[in-house]
């Protein structure tokens, strides 16, 4: 008989994770497509300590485990979010799915010694815990240049999201640690892109998932430029460098190097062959760049 | 063992804790109105409702609803509001085939509990992952309209 862990509290959970070689549960929605007999499940859909959305002088804190659903309600996360999260999957799956699994979930694989840890039932730990480049909820928390909270039961770190992810399907979360938080710091979003493109509407994995903030002071000059794409590569991408180009200049200067900033990200971008041909995605990442800049006027 | 509320009654599941709570259903407590389509929660003929919220229970395992409520159609066609949807859909023959039908109703009547007076968009999305084949889904939105609008009060 395969034992059952559903802990009541946080502190429960951490503990029977450094002691056991266990699956993290958070809404199910990815892990329970490819449900493995042999996995032994921590439930943590009903810890409340990781079910919050508050802010406070730092960070928007999303827990790990508070729903899509959760999230579209709140008066909290920024708008980018939740219109990434309007066009995830369906309503049911908003109702179970996390941001946590969504980021940490590795597809749904199997839990191993080498593989850190399934997150599911549609949150956004689990979104985030996923460690798929397809996470939605993700290429937003990497646009705004999130960090995530992760826990032992007795250590606590926090790190940017880029840092997370070391290959396809494969996160940094040790075995015996978990997603607590996503944070994501009190910036203005307000001015941003999101696109998803995708076979409809609904209930469709993204063929390319795009998403941008860029922040334009007084005098027109660019503070911020943050671009992240999911479902072209392997992992997320999020070229800094590249978006650093058009940071500290003017928009009539930005204009002026559209061109190479363009033809960086071409040189850049290394698309996957999948459900879509290598060739598509990468025609879709550039023009969905060529929009967002010329939407904002540049 | 897995103890929870289904439709009204306490059960206790012998199942493992990550069996599919679809699976659950339909092979151990004899729930067969729940139906088993893709089992990858594209087509939401499995739908039921857990703690008041559409679920799709090819994606929840057994563990998850510990404690919680669970209502499947076979619990829900003893409403008043089921009888108020059950007529809609039959005066617009919403109902083809029938197979997505336990779980558009479930999701009709989480459309109808969080608003009662729904537009069309609200409808169409909120049937999004529920899957027709037979329909078109155009008698399926006229039905849910028709249920909002008879049904007035219920919700």
């Amino acid at each position: 008989m395969v034992k059952v862990y559903n802990p009541k509290s946080l502190k429960e959970a951490l503990n029977i994770r450094q002691n056991h070689l266990v699956t993290p549960y958070a809404g199910g929605t990815d892990l329970m497509v490819h449900p493995d007999p042999n996995q032994t499940y921590l439930f943590l859909n009903k810890i409340p300590e990781i079910k919050n959305i508050v802010e406070d002088s730092n960070y928007i804190r999303i827990g790990a485990c508070c729903t899509f659903a959760d999230i579209l309600k709140s008066p909290i996360p920024p708008t980018i979010l939740k219109d990434a999260i309007n066009l995830l999957a369906s309503p049911a799956i908003r109702n179970f799915g996390t941001p946590g699994g969504n980021i940490c979930n590795c597809g749904g694989k199997k839990q191993t010694k080498g593989c850190k840890g399934c997150w599911n039932f549609g949150k956004s730990g689990g979104n985030i815990c996923n460690g798929s480049d397809k996470s939605d909820s993700a290429v937003v928390f990497f646009a705004t240049n999130s960090k995530l909270r992760i826990a032992s039961s007795t250590t606590e770190r926090i790190i940017p999201i880029s840092d997370f992810y070391c290959c396809d399907r494969k996160d940094a979360l040790a075995t015996n640690e978990l997603l607590l938080e996503i944070l994501m710091d009190r910036n203005d979003y307000s001015n941003y892109y999101y696109k998803k493109v995708g076979a409809r509407e609904s209930v469709s994995l993204s063929r390319v998932a795009f998403a941008a903030i860029i922040n334009i002071d007084s005098s027109n000059i660019i503070t911020n430029l943050s671009t992240a794409f999911g479902a072209v590569s392997n992992v997320i991408i999020s070229e800094k460098q590249i978006d650093k180009m058009l940071i500290g200049k003017t928009i009539d200067e930005a204009k002026k190097l559209k061109s190479a900033y363009l033809s960086a990200y071409e040189r850049s971008v290394k698309a996957k062959e999948g459900r879509v041909s290598s060739n598509y995605r990468k025609s879709v990442c550039l023009n969905l760049l060529g929009d967002f800049l010329e939407t904002k006027g540049i | 063992m897995i103890k929870f509320v289904l439709d009204g009654e306490e059960v206790i599941s012998k199942s493992p804790a990550n069996e599919r709570l679809l699976d659950v259903l339909r092979n151990e407590l004899d729930s067969k109105g729940v139906k088993c389509g893709c089992k990858e929660g594209e087509c939401g003929a499995c739908s039921v409702i857990i703690d008041n919220k559409l679920a799709n229970s090819c994606l929840v395992a057994l563990g998850a609803v510990e404690n919680s409520n669970v209502m499947t159609i076979t619990g829900y066609s003893k409403t008043s509001r089921f009888a108020v949807l059950e007529k809609a859909y039959s005066h617009f023959s919403a109902v083809q085939c029938g197979f997505c039908i336990p779980g558009m109703i479930l999701a009709s009547e989480c459309i109808l509990a969080e608003n009662p007076d729904p537009t069309e968009e609200q409808i169409r999305v909120g049937i999004s992952g529920n899957l027709c084949r037979c329909t078109g889904y155009n008698a399926i939105v006229k039905a849910i309209q028709l249920a909002a609008k008879e049904g007035r009060g219920l919700w």
